[in-house]
């Protein structure tokens, strides 16, 4: 690495610059499947997060004793580890989470955000950066998967965390509870999202330039 | 002197777009005179709010992106006025508005306006409608010739493809029957498809090969007989589809044996989801579906002048 | 009567008698002007080079520019006079070119001509190297040189001769005229090359909006050895050549190739009537009917010398009835704009059409609604709006992938495109630049391989 990284730069780093969900678009398919609610989208972010944190320090102290060749099935065994643990846990703790993620819990193993952030920064990095970076990330992901939630409940149930926000008589628009509301809603937020960070940073290289 | 300067041709045929979304207007007017008609006050504010949904969202998206603003195309107005027709008399008013904010911003603009749609954007906005608020969009309302009544209960009489055979053939053709503001009327579609035809705007292709194809299909994998695959034909949405919204410019193949091919299969998925599927009705999907298989309709190859099927090899 | 075409097409003006209604029935009448500017860039290939120079007196007839090569051929006087300038003039298309202007002294006398005799008698032989001596190019639009159409490469044959005399081009009426005025002079000219080539069917191909010219011909081949009259659909672009091949032989010309590939030779009614007036009686090519119509005072087709100037033929029509928004010379579909009307005529122009700025504003594109129209219009079969796609991307390879190199820039999508898109434009600037591009490579290539020995 040519240039030290702070732990800042890196953990602000996975939140928006690189947001997984919306910058990488890795992790998709739990992104589309569970945001039917907000509270779902917060579980499935913190579990997530629980994992990656984890995983990036573990992988990260043992980058050395990898061998390159055997590197992948490593860290997906790693990585299962505490996919495990966080699924027992849910099971013992939080029943009725579990029972509305369901499967999505045991595939955050083949999640590709958590593979790829073992790949692309623990393997190649310290385990206070790693954990900075798997922080980061999972919370990039948290905040977009409630974000998607919240906006989804919100219109097609009329309620953001099972509080009713848009009174009786809203007829919710029950297209965007299903599978291809998802899609949609996933596709627009990404678009502003991406919309955004453009005019952001046009905005910062303008600066920039003034300044130079 | 001076004089203009430009690559051949020097002139045009007079036939512009403008004149071609107009000739769509004119050609839906029957059918949506007679809904009106057959509906009531009801049906002329869906189709007002459609329309006018329409192209006010066209216009402030234009606005907003800073594109120059073609809202006098008539394009918006057309998917307006079809997707009007589309919807039950008793829609909402709310209803109808997402509807045409639907169609216009997100189907037609977001793709990249007029002419880069995938779907029909009337069609789509009506199936995203359709999954959202399923009972506003099957509540049929009885046909009631009594025009500027109060209001048009919403009641739950059965459409003739929940319960064929309940009314006859003439009834379906001249629309004495219950659906959507548009599709009831046989006989306006038909004056409608006859002035497209006249005016050019369309070839006979698709119109003609669609109802064939639900026919047939009907015939040969329904098992129906004659009179059942003819009543198929008259049931719900599919002569309305044929002409309006399946001979859609941006969304139906250019080649003459790709309309063909596209056709053929609108009729056939339409009625495998009529037989098989847990829909009642399968216009808007069997277009929706051909829509998206009409890039790749188009690449299929042609006849060029000069070039033989052994060069091409080569 | 049996009537042959091809496929797809257009119909422009079909309710208005292709606008050629204002001239149809006109006979020609000759104008003769005070000056002529004769460009010595007549011809496809290399210009001719000028002869004469200020002051001197020529003859009608005389060369006054010398064909330089194979793909060339030599310009002659077309009026009898002084030689006031020999400079640079604006050509159509070609940038500056040499041109010698002629002050016409009315006195009409001819250089010492050389006929040949009877198109029937006249030795085969001669016939080639006579219509290169006369200046014969192509005189439907294209200005090929003729004799290096009728030369063929090693081992192509040829089995039928075509004669053009379809006119699709709206407004235009001149081929129609001289069919009507001169249709013996068609024919021996077309005899002439059969025998030549010893070909034993020359088919002259008429539309059928022209039934009079249908009668003539048929009329002035009868007992000639060979020669039938086909007519035609009318349709547009039934004069193209690829399209008159398809309609009158059923055979197609391979893609890139030339109508020889098709063992067809095609000439325009222009040509070989010039080819007849070169054998029979000695005379070069220096002057031709044009059409002029559109906004001027007396529409006309009139015979003019090569060289006239725009401005004395409008004056010769009566001036323009309207102000002038565009001059077009050959028809609306495939002529190119005048700069100003001080530009002379060519041995290729066959009609002037003046529009007024009504007619000659531009519109805007506005987006393509897949509607399908220059697919149907399209007599190749291209599929003009993917074209355009790739155009506007200038990707030439996705371009050249959907073979815009097969376009004959016929114009018919363009007319045909509701939404206005400029089509045929756009892919004339696509071949122009694949072209430019072959060539440059085929050049750097050569460079390399000489630098290599």
């Amino acid at each position: 690495m040519s240039e030290k990284k702070s732990v800042g730069t890196v953990f602000f780093n996975g939140i928006i610059p690189e947001n997984p969900t919306f910058r990488l678009v890795l992790g998709t398919c739990p992104t589309l499947a569970v945001t039917t609610s907000a509270l779902n989208g917060l579980g499935m972010g913190a579990a997530a997060t629980f994992v990656l944190v984890c995983s990036n320090i573990a992988i990260s102290l043992l980058r050395k004793f990898i061998p390159d060749q055997v590197r992948i099935p490593a860290f997906i065994v790693v990585i299962c580890t505490f996919v495990t643990m966080v699924q027992l846990l849910m099971k013992a703790f939080l029943p009725a989470l579990d029972e509305s993620l369901g499967i999505f819990i045991p595939l955050i193993v083949v999640n590709c955000i958590i593979l790829a952030r073992a790949e692309a920064f623990a393997s190649k990095n310290g385990p206070v950066l790693s954990a900075a970076d798997g922080l980061g990330m999972g919370i990039g992901f948290t905040l977009a998967l409630t974000l998607m939630g919240a906006i989804r409940e919100l219109i097609g149930n009329g309620s953001v965390f099972g509080f009713n926000l848009l009174g009786g008589s809203y007829e919710p628009m029950l297209l965007i509870v299903l599978a291809s509301g998802g899609f949609l809603t996933f596709g627009l937020l990404m678009g502003l999202v991406n919309l955004a960070v453009k005019k952001f940073e046009s905005k910062h290289a303008d600066k920039e330039g003034q300044a130079a | 002197m001076s004089l203009r300067i430009s690559t051949a041709p020097h002139m045009h045929n007079p036939l512009t777009t403008q004149r071609l979304m107009q000739y769509v207007c004119i050609a839906l007017l029957p059918t949506a005179a007679w809904g009106v008609y057959a509906f009531g006050l009801p049906a002329l504010l869906v189709l007002g709010i459609s329309m006018a949904g329409s192209v006010l969202a066209e216009f402030v998206w234009q606005k907003i992106a800073k594109q120059p603003v073609r809202i006098n195309d008539f394009s918006a107005l057309v998917t307006g006025l079809i997707l009007g027709l589309n919807l039950p008399a008793t829609a909402p008013w709310w209803m109808v508005l997402i509807g045409a904010f639907f169609a216009v911003i997100i189907v037609k603009q977001l793709f990249g306006g007029l002419g880069d749609n995938f779907l029909n954007p009337a069609l789509a906005a009506r199936a995203v409608l359709l999954a959202s608020w399923p009972v506003h969009m099957t509540a049929s309302a009885c046909v009631n010739p009594t025009f500027f009544q109060a209001g048009v209960d919403a009641v739950s009489t059965a459409t003739p493809l929940g319960a064929p055979g309940s009314y006859t053939l003439m009834q379906l053709f001249l629309g004495q029957c219950p659906g959507a503001i548009g599709e009831v009327s046989k006989a306006a579609i038909l004056v409608g498809l006859l002035f497209l035809l006249v005016t050019k705007v369309i070839s006979w292709r698709i119109p003609v090969i669609m109802t064939a194809s639900v026919f047939c299909c009907t015939l040969l994998i329904g098992g129906a007989t004659p009179e059942a695959a003819l009543a198929a034909v008259l049931s719900g949405g599919v002569l309305f589809g044929a002409v309006f919204m399946a001979t859609d410019y941006v969304t139906s193949p250019i080649t003459p044996w790709g309309q063909v091919i596209y056709a053929v299969g609108i009729g056939l998925i339409i009625t495998l989801i009529r037989q098989f599927g847990s829909y009642p009705e399968g216009v808007t999907y069997g277009i929706l579906l051909m829509n998206i298989a009409t890039p790749l309709i188009d690449r299929l190859p042609r006849k060029i002048y000069g070039i033989k099927k052994e060069a091409k090899k080569a | 009567m049996l009537t042959k075409t091809f496929k797809r097409g257009i119909h422009p003006l079909h309710g208005m008698h292709e606008g050629k209604g204002q001239t149809r029935d006109l006979a020609t009448r000759e104008y003769v002007s005070d000056t002529v500017v004769i460009s010595m860039a007549m011809n496809i290939g290399a210009p001719a080079k000028p002869c004469v120079k200020k002051g001197d007196h020529v003859d009608i007839g005389q060369v006054i520019g010398e064909a330089q090569g194979f793909m060339s051929v030599p310009v002659h006087a077309s009026v009898s006079g002084e030689v006031v300038a020999v400079d640079q003039v604006p050509s159509l298309g070609a940038g500056n070119m040499q041109a010698v202007t002629i002050k016409n002294d009315f006195a009409d006398t001819w250089v010492e001509l050389h006929p040949l005799g009877s198109v029937e008698q006249v030795d085969p032989k001669l016939v080639i190297p006579a219509i290169q001596a006369a200046g014969i190019t192509g005189m439907g639009g294209a200005s090929f040189p003729t004799h290096v159409k009728l030369t063929f490469k090693p081992g192509a044959t040829c089995d039928t001769i075509v004669v053009n005399g379809a006119e699709c081009e709206t407004h235009l009426t001149a081929d129609f005229r001289l069919m009507l005025e001169h249709s013996t002079r068609i024919v021996d000219g077309l005899r002439a090359v059969m025998r030549a080539l010893n070909v034993s069917k020359g088919i002259i191909g008429i539309e059928d909006n022209k039934p009079e010219a249908i009668e003539a011909m048929k009329k002035a081949a009868q007992g000639r050895e060979g020669v039938s009259v086909q007519p035609l659909k009318t349709k547009y672009p039934q004069g193209g050549e690829k399209q008159l091949i398809e309609a009158i032989t059923g055979r197609q010309v391979p893609s890139g190739g030339l109508p020889i590939d098709a063992h067809v030779v095609v000439l325009n009614v222009g040509t070989c009537a010039a080819i007849a007036d070169a054998i029979i009686d000695g005379k070069p090519l220096i002057s031709r009917i044009c059409t002029v119509t559109g906004c001027v005072r007396q529409p006309a087709n009139l015979l003019l010398r090569i060289g006239t100037i725009t401005e004395d033929i409008i004056g010769a029509c009566g001036g323009y009835s309207e102000t002038p928004g565009k001059v077009v010379f050959g028809g609306m579909m495939t002529g190119m704009c005048i700069p100003n009307d001080q530009m002379p005529i060519a041995k290729s122009t066959n009609g002037i059409v003046v529009l007024n700025e009504k007619q000659a504003k531009s519109k805007d594109e506005s987006p393509c609604i897949h509607c399908g129209r220059c697919v149907a219009a399209c007599p190749i079969g291209l599929n003009p709006y993917q074209i355009k796609v790739a155009a506007d991307k200038s990707d030439f390879a996705a371009a050249q992938k959907l073979h815009v190199m097969d376009c004959i820039l016929c114009g018919s999508c363009a007319y045909e495109c509701p939404s206005r898109r400029w089509l045929t434009p756009s892919f004339k600037f696509c071949k122009d630049h694949i072209t430019a591009e072959a060539k440059a490579k085929a050049a750097a290539a050569a460079e390399k391989g000489g630098a290599k020995k």
